[in-house]
């Protein structure tokens, strides 16, 4: 950790409170009285200090620490009773605090949050029931008296109930504060914070979640242990009374009302603590009561605690210049072009390597080499089993079943854990850019590192600004717009100059600037000599910093090659734009009244533009098709259309009272009910009951294909995809739609029960019903469609109506890059000879 | 043999209370993602309603009854104005204000009841002789009476249109949302159904325990590591996983130590959950990215 002056000015001021504090006491200014009290808040300063940094910093709420606190005491009490020295005492409590937390912290890192609280109400069930009748040492509930603790040393005696006792619990506590802030600024809180925010990023940059919980745990259950000797000596008596399990709610309570993972709020935690019984009796309430409100009012009203409150509009006053977050373009210019790859040694060498989760495979033999300086982009549609692959790489696969081996840098890869694989030389991004909401952007990148020295923060800083994050290096991710938080990941991967990287969908969410930008900064790392694999949706921004393209699809390399030459390949095509034979072309139609009518609607999540001014209209009895690559904006345009997404530019008209029904991408059906139950929950939640219900019931069966029309008790997660598929639109049919919005309904489906599902929905529409179909294969949508919209980036590119062979092409075009930048002038006409 | 017999049944009916209590706090749970610690003091507070009711003269079923209405009501209150503020997925918070509330329902029932222990009526007397045991007619009912309700929430999950929106909703909040049902609706009939639950299993456990302000805690504590044992989730988990922490905390307390019952039943569920940390019932969740 780095010791800058600022940070020791901090850390002096717990001791300088201490002294000051210590100072009144001696001079009689605190009426002997409350002299008590004062000791008292300062024990449970470090309590809820404990409890507060677990729960601040790896996220473990525990209501364990009563137990904690009750061994520190007793420890205490038994000390006195047998004559050991002060030292033994306070080694003794700290050693068996930090090696039951120790256990804790690693068990509870295998449960949730909920779990967690049941296993340190365990724990703390048991130790009470223990002291409670383990009454040869602890003297049961009459309790044991703390005489007195010599010290070992010669450093003189404390008696239990004595002033000195009290001098010491406040010199103990400003100690263990003073240690405090130092430790908050360390790499250890950080990668602590990091675990906790997001455990599965925290491995692919070499955290151990299990270990950092139980790191923490051991430290908070000594510091609680430690704090209970300190309220032996204060008490001169112990007894189980003040080691309730109500205690640990006031504790948590305490935690909550100072401000969680702060040390001032720890020490406003330990004066309501002290000083509640007389708040409770000046406002005459009892004090549970008091507890509970304020409690209460402090989640509702001030979730982030009373001290983070007053704090922020001081930090605001001190940050006179408010600095906005801006993009700024770094400093050096990349080059343009990727230059030819080096025929270097293989770095990565994959054979046969398949995942499967349960009866799914993910993976399917999967082969493929990379040389050092080499960058690779593996492209497919959704579901190919792209992600997989990465994912299989990092060693974030889960409880999937990997088979096939692998070779990196001449170690075998598969066997090594997720966090060894960092120091192995793989960094990796995420799709979303899973970063660690929790730190800084600069802490983000700091955290890779375990010991954080002046010179690796100098490093982090020439990195920061080397992707142009300089300015916001002290801000949260979550006040970054998506495309920095996207650097911020690629930054903290970075880090430690890996030897490969591995990018997930880097360029998508972002807009042409920032993917230029991105493709710069690929380039400049394959010059550095990082070997890269990348996969994404956006080819063109793919092909042009690749070497070598790698298809896959349905889990399995279907094709090879330059970025010239790949699509060229029949089966790479077909796979993004499918090969429809045989099927005969819908009769036209231009449909009836406009049922559903948008205008310049737009979306966005967060930051991140799904959807721009989109214009759509759609008539009755016509089926409208809507393609687009992945990521294209298809289900936030399918959510919109169907009235369950609001969206956040535009509006959204409708013919009258209309009902419109959805069968999502993915199916989303309920698993765990029959087919039967998926029915009639759509048709309840529809407002059909009773009779009706069992009408359409009977009526939408005779739609399901017989082998689902006999298995209707079944639980609908035992059905092939097919099966689901059809199932899901049923479910959206039952409540006799106006409006049939199916979105993907092919998706990782075998090419037999596409043509399945795709004959059922040409009868659907032949019988007259109005249906929206999102698909990501062109061909498939212009062969059973009326209309054809292509959308591009959350744009409407191209509309228009298939069997125009100009505007197959131009839909084409504008599929992968966007616009009809071959032709603009058929463009025009395409646009405008849509329907009237 | 005979006291053998004795303990069994006494624990399957300690038991059958613990698995309705737990099988309360799953029906929230799922529902509404609220681990609902209030639900034992505010059953608490049914319970003295039922036996002020009792003592002037009211039947003790419709005591029983009025507990219910009362723990349901004081529940979907404690929802509306404290829970429901705070907004979805507060998983944390929404457990710590349970707790808060529990504090101030145990005060408030000390502070107008008293906090002297009252005993509270069985709801029916006497004891058969079966094999030589003499079996109290009470914990007879109490199993009975636990099994018919049980049975009934399987028969409402199971078997009814609303039951199987009431599932669908806590499979998945978002695909319910597509779909279109209401899911605040739901929630507040889960929350009805797991404190009317609650609220029955307080009337049939307070006549062994005699009722303070704090007398549900134990069994609340119990439904927890039954809940826990059973996988969180699952309502047959809740009420296996609660029926196996009432024998074995009945057995421990008879044939090993009546001192040490918490420290046996809940080291054996941190055993049982560390060795199998998704419970008997419930299952692994795995996250992609």
């Amino acid at each position: 950790m780095v010791f800058n002056r600022s940070l020791l000015a901090r850390a002096a001021l717990g001791p300088a409170a201490g002294a000051v504090l210590m100072v009144f006491m001696a001079s009689g200014a605190i009426p002997a009285y409350q002299m008590y009290s004062v000791g008292l808040a300062a024990v449970y300063a470090v309590v809820v200090l404990s409890v507060g940094l677990l729960a601040g910093w790896s996220g473990i709420w525990s209501v364990g620490h009563p137990a904690f606190f009750a061994i520190g005491a007793y420890f205490a009490a038994y000390g006195s009773g047998h004559d050991w020295p002060l030292e033994a005492v306070i080694l003794g409590a700290v050693a068996t605090g930090a090696a039951l937390g120790a256990f804790l912290g690693y068990a509870g890192a295998r449960f949730s949050v909920l779990y967690i609280a049941l296993l340190t109400l365990a724990f703390t069930m048991v130790t009470l029931e223990l002291i409670n009748r383990w009454s040869s040492v602890t003297g049961g509930d009459q309790g044991v008296p703390v005489l007195q603790l010599r010290s070992g040393l010669g450093l003189g005696t404390v008696l239990g109930g004595s002033t000195e006792a009290q001098y010491l619990a406040v010199g103990a506590a400003a100690v263990v504060l003073a240690l405090a802030v130092p430790a908050a600024a360390s790499g250890l809180r950080m990668r602590l914070v990091a675990a906790k925010s997001h455990p599965l990023a925290a491995r692919t940059i070499g955290i151990a979640p299990e270990a950092q919980s139980s790191l923490s745990f051991a430290v908070s259950g000594a510091c609680t242990c430690f704090a209970g000797v300190l309220l032996g000596l204060l008490t001169g008596f112990v007894s189980p009374d003040p080691f309730s399990l109500n205690f640990g709610i006031s504790l948590i309570a305490a935690c909550v009302l100072g401000g969680v993972g702060t040390i001032l709020g720890a020490v406003a935690g330990g004066i309501y603590l002290t000083w509640n019984p007389s708040l409770s009796s000046a406002v005459g309430l009892p004090q549970p009561v008091v507890q509970g409100i304020v409690l209460i009012a402090v989640l509702l009203f001030l979730p982030g605690g009373v001290v983070p409150f007053l704090a922020k509009p001081a930090r605001t006053l001190l940050r006179r210049v408010p600095r906005r977050p801006h993009a700024e373009t770094p400093a050096d210019p990349s080059p343009n072009q990727a230059p030819a790859p080096t025929g270097g040694p293989v770095l990565l060498n994959l054979e046969h390597v398949s995942v499967s989760y349960g009866g799914l495979k993910a993976l399917e033999d999967a082969s493929l080499t990379l040389r050092q300086n080499e960058i690779l982009a593996v492209i497919g549609p959704n579901g190919a089993g792209k992600t997989t692959l990465l994912n299989a790489l990092s060693g974030l696969t889960g409880n999937g079943r990997v088979s096939g081996t692998a070779d990196f840098a001449g170690r075998p890869l598969l066997k090594a854990r997720a966090t060894a694989r960092r120091r192995m030389g793989i960094g990796r991004t995420f799709q979303h850019a899973e970063v660690f909401s929790e730190l800084t952007v600069a802490e983000n990148v700091l955290c890779t590192r375990r010991r954080i020295t002046p010179r690796r923060r100098a490093e982090v800083a020439r990195l920061l600004h080397s992707v142009g994050l300089a300015d916001v290096a002290d801000r949260r991710p979550a006040e970054l717009p998506f495309g920095l938080q996207k650097r911020l990941d690629l930054a903290r991967a970075m880090a430690e100059e890996p030897q490969l990287l591995v990018l997930d969908e880097p360029f998508g969410g972002l807009d042409a600037g920032e993917r230029a930008l991105l493709a710069g900064h690929i380039r400049r790392l394959h010059a550095d000599g990082t070997a890269v694999v990348v996969i994404d949706h956006v080819l063109d921004d793919l092909f042009s910093v690749a070497h070598r393209v790698l298809a896959f699809d349905f889990g399995r390399t279907i094709g090879e090659g330059t970025p010239d030459t790949v699509l060229q390949d029949p089966e790479v095509r077909s796979s993004y734009l499918g090969s429809v034979e045989g099927r005969t072309r819908p009769p036209e139609h231009t449909g009836g009244r406009s049922m559903v009518r948008l205008h310049g609607v737009g979306h966005a999540y967060g930051g991140v533009v799904a959807l721009r001014d989109v214009d759509l209209d759609v008539r009755q009895g016509v089926v409208l098709g809507i393609a687009g690559a992945n990521g294209a904006g298809k289900s936030t345009l399918a959510g919109i259309l169907h009235g369950s997404l609001a969206p956040t530019h535009g509006n959204r008209e409708t013919a009258g009272a209309l009902r419109t029904s959805l069968a999502p991408e993915g199916r989303a059906l309920f698993k765990t009910l029959s087919l039967r139950e998926n029915l009639e929950v759509a048709a309840y939640a529809a407002g059909i009951t009773g009779a009706p219900l069992r009408a359409r019931l009977e009526e939408t069966m005779q739609w399901l294909p017989p082998r689902l029309r006999d298995r209707m008790s079944a639980p609908a997660g035992g059905l092939s995809g097919g099966e689901q598929q059809m199932l899901a639109i049923a479910r959206a049919l039952i409540v006799s739609p106006d409006i049939l919005i199916v979105d993907e309904p092919a998706l990782g489906l075998a090419p037999a029960l596409v043509d399945e599902v795709y004959d059922r929905l040409s009868g659907l529409a032949r019988d007259g019903l109005t249906v929206v179909l999102l698909e990501q294969l062109l061909s498939r949508a212009l062969s059973v469609c009326h209309e054809v919209a292509v959308l591009h980036e959350g744009v409407v590119a191209v509309h228009g109506r298939p069997g125009d062979p100009a505007f197959e092409a131009l839909a084409e075009a504008a599929y992968f890059n966007g616009g009809p930048t071959l032709a603009p002038g058929t463009a025009a006409t395409a646009q405008t000879s849509q329907v009237n | 043999m005979s006291q053998f017999l004795l303990v069994l049944v006494s624990g399957v009916a300690s038991g059958a209370v613990y698995g309705l209590m737990g099988l309360g706090l799953v029906i929230i749970y799922r529902a509404t993602d609220v681990v609902n610690f209030a639900m034992a003091s505010l059953a608490t507070l049914g319970l003295y309603v039922a036996l002020s009711l009792h003592d002037r003269g009211v039947a003790t079923l419709l005591g029983v009854l009025a507990a219910v209405v009362i723990t349901v009501t004081a529940g979907l209150v404690v929802r509306e104005a404290v829970i429901r503020p705070l907004g979805q997925g507060q998983l944390f918070s929404a457990l710590v204000v349970t707790m808060g509330v529990s504090l101030i329902a145990e005060s408030v029932a000390g502070s107008i009841w008293g906090n002297q222990p009252k005993s509270f009526p069985n709801l029916i007397d006497g004891s058969v002789r079966w094999s030589g045991a003499a079996l109290p007619v009470q914990s007879l009912l109490t199993i009975a009476v636990a099994a018919v309700a049980m049975a009934l929430v399987g028969y409402l999950f199971t078997r009814t249109t609303l039951g199987s929106a009431m599932r669908a909703a806590a499979e998945s909040a978002d695909t319910a949302r597509v779909v279109g049902l209401s899911s605040q609706r739901l929630a507040r009939i889960s929350w009805a159904l797991g404190l009317g639950l609650a609220a029955l299993s307080a009337c049939l456990y307070a006549p062994r325990s005699g009722l303070v302000p704090t007398a549900l805690v134990a069994p609340l504590f119990r439904a927890f590591a039954g809940i826990f044992l059973g996988g969180l989730t699952s309502m047959y988990g809740a009420v296996v996983g609660g029926l196996t922490i009432g024998v074995l905390d009945n057995m421990a307390a008879n044939y090993i130590s009546a001192s040490f019952r918490d420290t046996f039943v809940f080291s054996f569920t941190v055993l049982v959950l560390l060795i199998r940390p998704q419970g008997m019932f419930g299952t692994r969740t795995f996250q992609r990215v």
